[in-house]
């Protein structure tokens, strides 16, 4: 009885992996197969020990004396009779739903590509980019496939779903990448992706769960949305760090089609281009190490040649320059980007136009929620015929406080107010109470 | 309660109250012929440092030893430590680490996969390849 007890034990403590002598552990070659056999031996556990606590109970029962039989004797459920061993198995269970979401994360294995995803529900007196309506909105559903494709390549692709001002439901494939690592230092993309300028493009894209705030500065909006900046190219683009001595060097240049401007938005021209222009560019950081841990900072430049659906087509040759800082700790998120235009007109020929953009953020995350505040500020000329073809290609600035709760580690519920007031084209101004509901899949 | 049943209750405690017990020393082991300094280490489970010469480097976590892990090596709790391969794996299209449930599994793999590198609560045997302690 001792050894039979004995082996019980061992058995249940193996699988619970508190204890296991060598030789009793099967490793499976995979870990899906892994994972399936920890749920069966989670199972014949479970068994194990109800079985173990009847047969104690009828031990209990022989020695006292008692005529009841074991098959009399009901098997107790373990949280009754065993709270540690309950405990264990609900950490083991833990543990198992930790296994399958992250392998599922991971998508390793024969088990196919996993979907991983965004959404997001607003509420407000105006919705949070398009002050013209107000109430629920829907605001995106998006998707993204990163499969492991093998030692070297790599691939993203990105599709949303959104809700336009008509209330019509419109994909875009918003990512499109595949790419080959070279090493840490270099890693080419082709496809569509987001254009490195500054931090936030390539840092928070269309899932606004992982975004602090709860939208977007107003100018690096998404060109559906009424941003001023192309923020996707098509083309190709070269990133990677190299180690220093205190933090390390990050570089990206990329090279594309020329945008173009087509019903007052820009469009990244992911079919090609007929006209032969192009944007290029690139973004050189740097990211401090022990010293200033969180901290990076850097420059970023590009320069396109952009044309617009005009009767009479206009080629613009757009010149940026920026700066930016992000400061990302356990305690704080702070974001700073400051962009100068200078413009020409191409055909027909004109003047180099200057044009300014920049906004800074502070967050805080505190043990409860994140508060934060952002002003943003964008002085576009309007004679500079690539801001003049924009809808949403006015001056303006924006003031805004907002607070952040994470629900869990999936959900976040954000509220913001915001006061924004357009500088020009049309003066008007208005504020903004918004909440959004956004999760990850 | 009878006194064996006691004896084996106990027993049942010790061995658990032990394992946590034996949780407080951490070592991180790669397979043979990987070598990483302290700096390294971070880099690798954070998604920064994929490759080691022409090797790629395959991170797993161990959910047995990962509190001990991000409090030790990586400074950081489990939430932040879920955002940060979330934003990754977003931005650059990179998988986060796979998860295994404790030493055995981390041993097995990392024997069987070049490049791989894990985290023990408990000290390994002289043939296993540990590139740290905490």
């Amino acid at each position: 009885m001792k050894r039979q007890l004995h082996a019980i034990t061992v058995g249940a403590l193996c699988v619970l992996g508190t204890y296991c002598p060598a030789g009793l552990v099967s490793a499976a070659e995979n870990e899906n197969d892994r994972v399936t056999a920890l749920e069966q031996k989670l199972d014949r556990s479970l068994k194990l020990i109800e079985q173990l606590t009847a047969r104690v109970k009828e031990l209990e029962a022989q020695r006292a004396g008692t005529a009841a039989s074991a098959q009399n004797v009901p098997p107790a459920p373990p949280a009754e009779s065993s709270p540690q061993i309950q405990q264990r198995l609900d950490s083991v269970e833990q543990q198992l739903t930790q296994i399958t979401d992250s392998n599922a994360a991971r998508g390793g294995g024969g088990a196919g590509v996993p979907l991983h995803g965004f959404a997001d529900i607003g509420i407000g007196n105006h919705t949070a980019n398009e002050p013209g309506l107000q109430g629920a909105n829907v605001g995106a559903l998006d998707m993204y496939l990163n499969p492991q494709l093998g030692e070297h390549t790599r691939a993203l692709f990105e599709l949303t779903f959104e809700v336009d001002q008509q209330g019509q439901v419109a994909p875009d494939l918003e990512r499109a990448q595949i790419g080959y690592q070279f090493s840490d230092a270099a890693t080419v993309w082709i496809g569509r992706f987001h254009t490195p300028f500054g931090y936030y493009n390539t840092a928070f894209h269309h899932g606004q769960q992982i975004a602090t705030s709860l939208r977007r500065p107003r100018f690096i909006l998404f060109e559906d949305q009424g941003g001023v900046m192309p923020n996707h190219t098509v083309g190709a683009w070269f990133t990677g760090a190299e180690p220093l001595t205190d933090g390390k060097a990050t570089y990206d240049l990329f090279v594309g089609n020329g945008q173009a401007i087509s019903d007052g938005e820009i469009d990244p021209r992911s079919g090609g281009v007929d006209h032969g222009g192009a944007i290029y560019g690139g973004n050189l950081g740097y990211v401090f190490g022990e010293t200033l841990n969180g901290l990076k900072m850097g420059v970023s430049a590009f320069r396109s040649k952009i044309t617009n659906d005009q009767p009479y087509v206009n080629f613009t040759r757009v010149d940026n320059v920026g700066v930016y800082f992000a400061y990302d700790t356990d305690r704080f998120e702070h974001i700073g980007e400051y962009y100068r235009f200078s413009d020409s007109g191409l055909t027909p020929v004109g003047p180099t136009h200057k044009s300014s953009a920049g906004f800074l953020q502070l967050a805080w995350r505190l043990p409860i929620a994140t508060p934060y505040a952002r002003y943003e500020r964008a002085a576009l000329n309007q004679s500079d015929t690539y801001f003049a073809a924009q809808t949403e290609g006015m001056s303006y600035y924006r003031d805004a406080v907002g607070l952040r709760f994470d629900i869990d580690l999936k959900s976040a519920l954000k509220f913001e107010l915001g006061h924004t007031k357009n500088t020009d084209r049309l003066v008007q101004e208005w504020n903004d109470v918004l909440m959004d509901y956004a999760i990850r899949f | 309660m009878q006194p064996k049943f006691r004896r084996w209750m106990v027993s049942l405690v010790l061995l658990a109250a032990s394992s946590t017990a034996m949780a407080d020393e951490l070592y991180v082991v790669c397979h043979e012929g990987v070598s990483l300094d302290a700096a390294d280490v971070r880099d690798v489970f954070l998604g920064e440092k994929q490759f080691l010469n022409t090797t790629r480097l395959i991170p797993v976590d161990n959910l047995a030893a990962q509190p001990a892990f991000l409090e030790k090596v990586l400074k950081m709790d489990a939430v932040r430590y879920t955002n940060s391969w979330v934003k990754k794996s977003f931005r650059y299209g990179i998988n986060p680490p796979a998860a295994m449930a404790n030493d055995a599994a981390v041993l097995e793999f990392i024997r069987h996969t070049p490049g791989g590198c894990g985290y023990l609560g408990t000290a390994p045997q002289n043939s296993i390849n540990v590139v740290g302690k905490y």
